[in-house]
């Protein structure tokens, strides 16, 4: 699996060696395979998403980049530095956010800061960190609740401080472990407003995620799965590679509507189309290889004297491409043969 | 250096927010030395006894009186028969039958040897001891003055026995328990509070996640962990400190030898504990599990370590064992310099042995922490 090509597209954001170089990076724990092929490169400035389901081994991955866990196989370099023997100069120089946040919840905000700030020697110091966390507190619009409990926080806030914590060294590359679980919308996309800020100042951000529309916001992603990158390359490029189609339509009785496409898909009276979703009122129909849904879907659900309104063609989405990544690998599995390729 | 002091400042301020480890700190040894100083008393007293006096005569009933005159015994009533002397032990009433012949008066007088029996309810074998001791003592004592009574009305002067035994009591000559409890103590309560402390604080950063975000921080293992321990010694300190202080006002017990040597003394004590909570903590994945190792580690160590029952009188097995525990070297020398003014020459085996399990438990700990945490 060979990574994407280079999706700057234009500006600095790309510019000098890769910060993030790996080849056939494997990784396994005893007989089970966390990771077993990835090879990525990203480079300065991008917003890189590594998205995949629970398990899939973007954690392990993230490990093995940060020089926590060393590689069973394979290898690479991170800011310039290899992952197997140069682990402690990678965790100098980049910043990583976990999954829980990890604040310390009985500290006050600024104290998290401190904490972090002067384990890293950021500022180089005595006033010089103090200005530092000041500058990363106002940054982060926590100025007026610096000396709030971190545990008290809400999840939006929480996630503030712990992106700020992250970045208090200002490090070049910046980890972050499903930045978002548990946050509430409008604050996701303040966090989002934040990273592309960081990103546009030259800061490299490598993230996992399994929310569809975040891995949207990326400047490039992978799909991960089984431990392995499906496809590489921009939302719009990965999408249009699958050859996918959409549309939209209300049916007059959508359950039993669903019901009976996905039965015809599974017989195959429905060659090309995939996939059958809810969404409120609305039915998804997507299908690959260039196939419009469109007439399909209006003689079956016809035959069945199912009404049919809005008939429509819909935008294809990252998790249309996704879903049909994975049943295309299932059914490579089911059938016997090699996985996809 | 830099990095465990930010650990050490960060370490403390959660522990000035911590209110229940906070209160546990100072309530522990406080309420132990309550408990400990007052409650718990080894030389027993007052053991109810009932008296079978087949007698009744004057000789039999001073022979009484001067046995409950020892406060050994209380009279817990009277028995006129084998079968009232077993109803009162199964029943509780009496832990001690006192059982007077019927001709002891005349036998005595008479210069017989006259026989007087103690039963004794054997199934708490402390109190057997010190119901038997009181009771041997007073009955010698009456033993030798009716014999030299005896020579007098035959016209003889007084001869000296062959050989006396005159036992002197040196360092707590009131054998009183407080007095030999306050120093051990110290050494309890700082085996209990410093690896749970330890373990606790390790077990917590792995529960919420902090853990994961020290370690791809550049914070070396040995940086987190001295940070992680330095906090601790203060804790370590004050607490023996307030043990000591308290000991001295409200019971008395002294500190005979150097202070300064028992502190110096007691930072390898203190990081000999840190060293096995750092260790519990690599096998504890929760805050609870960690607890439950250090209650676990706890109960061995009161049990073997000489701190309630007497070290020689363990069998071999327990004796190695006890060789192992930190508190056991810890109690001697904390015995020692306190209640006997020993100086370090007097403790070098002890101090030495404390060296070597701090350093094997440092090497461990460190081994099995950097192979964990990494």
């Amino acid at each position: 699996m060979s990574a994407g090509s280079d999706g700057g597209d234009g500006g600095e954001r790309g510019d000098g060696p890769p910060v993030i170089e790996t080849h056939h990076l494997a990784r396994h724990f005893g007989s089970i395979v966390a990771v077993r092929d990835v090879s990525l490169t990203v480079h300065r400035g991008e917003i890189f998403g590594l998205l995949g389901p629970n398990g899939a081994g973007k954690s392990t991955t993230i490990r093995m980049l940060c020089g926590i866990l060393d590689p069973s196989g394979g290898g690479g370099r991170v800011v310039g530095c290899d992952i197997a023997t140069q682990a402690e100069e990678i965790k100098r120089r980049i910043g990583y956010m976990t999954q829980r946040f990890s604040l310390y919840e009985d500290l006050t905000v600024e104290e998290n800061l401190k904490f972090y700030a002067g384990l890293y020697g950021a500022g180089g110091g005595g006033q010089g960190t103090r200005a530092r966390v000041d500058e990363s507190l106002a940054r982060a619009g926590l100025t007026s609740r610096r000396r709030q409990i971190a545990g008290t926080l809400s999840g939006g806030w929480k996630q503030r401080v712990a992106l700020a914590s992250a970045t208090i060294h200002r490090p070049p590359l910046l980890f972050l472990d499903e930045p978002t679980a548990g946050v509430d919308p409008v604050s996701r996309r303040d966090f989002w407003d934040l990273i592309h800020r960081l990103a546009a100042e030259g800061t490299t951000v490598l993230m996992t995620t399994h929310y569809m529309d975040e891995a949207e916001r990326c400047h490039r992603l992978s799909f991960v799965f089984a431990g392995a990158l499906l496809d590489t390359g921009t939302p719009a490029e990965i999408v249009g590679r699958r050859g996918l189609r959409a549309v939209e339509l209300e049916a007059a009785r959508p359950i039993e509507a669903a019901d009976l496409l996905r039965a015809a898909i599974a017989a195959g009276e429905a060659p090309g189309v995939e996939e059958v979703a809810h969404f409120g009122a609305v039915l998804r129909v997507s299908s690959r290889s260039g196939v419009d849904p469109a007439p399909v879907v209006a003689r079956l659900l016809a035959a069945r004297g199912i009404a049919v309104a809005n008939l429509r063609p819909a935008r294809v989405t990252v998790e249309d491409a996704f879903v049909s990544m994975v049943r295309e690998d299932e059914r490579a599995r089911a059938s016997g043969g090699e996985a996809a390729a | 250096m830099r990095r465990p002091l930010v650990i050490a400042w960060k370490e403390l301020i959660q522990l000035r927010r911590d209110r229940l480890t906070l209160a546990m700190v100072v309530a522990l040894p406080v309420m132990q030395i309550i408990l400990f100083g007052y409650a718990i008393n080894t030389d027993v007293r007052h053991i109810p006894m009932v008296v079978f006096d087949q007698d009744a005569s004057a000789d039999s009933r001073d022979l009484v009186a001067t046995l409950l005159a020892t406060r050994s015994y209380d009279r817990a009533g009277d028995a006129r028969s084998y079968a009232e002397i077993e109803r009162a032990l199964r029943g509780g009433r009496a832990r001690v039958a006192l059982v007077v012949p019927p001709r002891f008066s005349s036998d005595v007088r008479r210069g017989r040897s006259a026989r007087v029996q103690l039963i004794v309810d054997g199934s708490d074998p402390q109190t057997v001891a010190s119901a038997i001791d009181a009771a041997a003592g007073v009955v010698a004592d009456r033993a030798a003055s009716l014999g030299v009574e005896r020579l007098a009305r035959a016209g003889q002067p007084a001869v000296a026995p062959a050989v006396v035994l005159q036992p002197t009591t040196w360092y707590n000559p009131e054998l009183r328990t407080a007095i030999f409890v306050v120093p051990g103590l110290t050494g309890v309560i700082l085996t209990m509070t410093m690896i749970m402390l330890t373990a606790m604080g390790i077990a917590r950063e792995r529960e919420r996640g902090t853990l994961e975000q020290l370690v791809v921080s550049p914070v070396g293992r040995v940086e987190l962990m001295i940070g992680k321990i330095v906090p601790y010694v203060g804790i370590g300190y004050l607490q023996m400190t307030l043990i000591l202080v308290i000991g001295r006002l409200a019971f008395g017990a002294p500190i005979v030898g150097s202070v300064g040597l028992l502190y110096l003394l007691s930072l390898l004590f203190i990081a000999a504990n840190l060293a096995l909570g750092l260790f519990f903590s690599t096998l504890a994945r929760t805050q609870q599990q960690a607890m439950q190792m250090s209650f676990f580690f706890l109960l061995p160590n009161i049990l073997l370590s000489g701190f309630m029952f007497p070290f020689e009188g363990m069998p071999r097995p327990a004796q190695w064992l006890s060789q192992a525990l930190p508190l056991t070297h810890f109690l001697r020398i904390v015995r020692g310099i306190a209640l006997k003014g020993a100086g370090l020459p007097d403790l070098l085996g002890e101090t030495g042995a404390l060296a070597v399990i701090f350093v094997v438990l440092v090497a461990v700990a460190s081994a099995r922490f950097r192979k964990k945490v990494g």
